[in-house]
């Protein structure tokens, strides 16, 4: 596997928070790596970073480097619009557009010039495909993407990242708002796309990381603590607070 | 700082059934040895009528086991404990069955004489009781060294049974009426021989347990 993410001593600060401690990590392309720990460890704020997220909150000041493809993401010369085409991103809360279910797909791709019909209609397909949801709503695209189910919507979300053609998919807890039957469909659904994209994913429940990812990253206190092939984390970890971590002994 | 209450309670209550039935185990023993060596029927028959309680413990283990896996989602040392437990429980009921059986070759002595004063058989029960006090004394402490120590015995109680098998072999050469006998007392032998290896298998649960790795004592 070649490793596409390198984080190398990745300091981050809030302000005077120091949120980020020193991360070195390498993540490797097409499989899933699940970033676990208690609230506050910085694991959402990592998975915000490598699309550049944190830029637009105000105070954040960066050390080290991340190179996505062998490519400085922090370089003045990276345009972020491009950088966020080619690394997507899907949040807690489905986030459609007030828009029909076929524009909230097509909405990526017109933005970035796609005008033929024919096109779009192709690229909606496809995208709603990957993302496990055209079977159930090929027959009423122009409905408003309000009116599906939550974890449609988030299925429609992760269409409408798929629909640039992205490299890595970011999931911050994309499954915690919803029912088990729709948050399975997703892991089955993050399974597939792993064939073709890189995943990294946020997330409270750590049997889905067991469940899903192929690697596991645990934090604490804005510290790497463990980062291991998910089943050795999971069934004998190196460090006593990764044990306790997941045994639930604190969290 | 803990929050797993019901979690913790449940993985004490295996400790605790292991523990006693480790000693349920060691008495059982004991019992059917003392009464082989002087064909005590009465005796025999309380170890093969206490067998079931050691078989519903075995059950209960189980039984907590699986409702913790089902409810509390176990991972690591937490999961390793549950299915040791298991394993544990297995080789303690096998052990049992083993006293029941040495029990079942003192029924069927009743009335006779022995064809010879029991000497090495008594040694190696007393041995593998030692190593079936050692095995639950190195799962209770979680100690790796006592359980890698207790599996080293288990090479006297294999030659101690290399020697009464050759032994019980030439009675049966010298004189054709102490076949009966003495196949039964060599299968003694072997029951305790087994319940070494049993012991031996309780201390690589313990190593697993620890460790995470499964080593090979029985060897």
């Amino acid at each position: 596997m070649e490793a596409l993410i390198n984080i190398n001593k990745l300091n981050l600060f809030y302000g005077t928070f120091h949120a980020l401690k020193n991360v070195s990590l390498t993540i490797p392309e097409k499989a899933i790596t699940a970033f676990i720990g208690p609230s506050g460890c910085g694991k959402s704020t990592l998975l915000r970073t490598l699309n550049r997220m944190n830029d637009m909150i105000p105070g954040t000041r960066i050390e080290g480097g991340i190179a996505i493809g062998g490519t400085e993401i922090y370089s003045n010369e990276v345009d972020v619009e491009t950088l966020r085409k080619k690394v997507g991103m899907v949040f807690q809360q489905p986030n459609p557009f007030p828009k029909s279910i076929y524009d909230n797909v097509a909405y990526g791709p017109r933005l970035h010039g796609v005008t033929s019909k024919k096109a779009l209609d192709e690229i909606v397909e496809t995208s709603l495909k990957s993302a496990a949801l055209w079977d159930e709503v090929k027959d009423h695209l122009k409905r408003s993407a309000f009116g599906i189910s939550g974890g449609q919507q988030q299925r429609l979300c992760i269409a409408r990242a798929l629909a640039v053609n992205p490299d890595i998919l970011l999931m911050d807890e994309a499954t915690s708002a919803l029912d088990p039957i729709s948050t399975l469909k997703i892991e089955e659904l993050a399974q597939e796309l792993k064939d073709k994209y890189t995943i990294v994913m946020v997330t409270h429940n750590m049997h889905q990381a067991a469940r899903v990812s192929n690697q596991t990253v645990f934090f604490l206190n804005g510290e790497v603590i463990e980062y291991s092939d998910t089943e050795k984390l999971f069934s004998n970890p190196t460090d006593q607070r990764t044990e306790d971590y997941i045994s639930g002994r604190f969290g | 700082m803990t929050k797993r209450k019901e979690f913790d309670q449940g993985l004490e209550q295996l400790h605790n059934l292991l523990v006693e039935m480790g000693g349920f185990v060691e008495e059982a023993l004991v019992e059917a040895m003392e009464a082989l060596k002087v064909i005590d029927i009465d005796r025999a028959k309380i170890v093969i009528k206490k067998d079931p309680l050691l078989n519903q413990m075995e059950e209960k283990i189980t039984e907590i086991g699986s409702r913790l896996i089902a409810t509390q989602q176990p991972v690591a040392k937490d999961l390793r404990r549950i299915l040791s437990a298991f394993k544990i429980a297995s080789d303690l009921e096998r052990m049992g069955d083993l006293a029941v059986d040495v029990a079942k070759v003192v029924l069927r002595l009743e009335g006779q004489e022995l064809i010879k004063p029991l000497i090495d058989l008594p040694r190696m029960a007393e041995i593998v009781q030692m190593m079936t006090y050692e095995s639950i004394q190195s799962f209770v402490q979680e100690n790796v060294d006592l359980a890698y120590k207790m599996a080293k015995d288990d090479d006297q109680v294999d030659a101690l049974y290399g020697q009464i098998t050759r032994e019980l072999f030439s009675l049966m050469m010298e004189n054709p009426r102490n076949i009966a006998q003495a196949s039964l007392l060599s299968f003694v032998g072997r029951y305790m021989e087994r319940f070494g290896d049993h012991a031996t298998n309780i201390g690589e649960s313990v190593v697993y347990l620890v460790t995470g790795n499964r080593p090979d004592l029985n060897q």
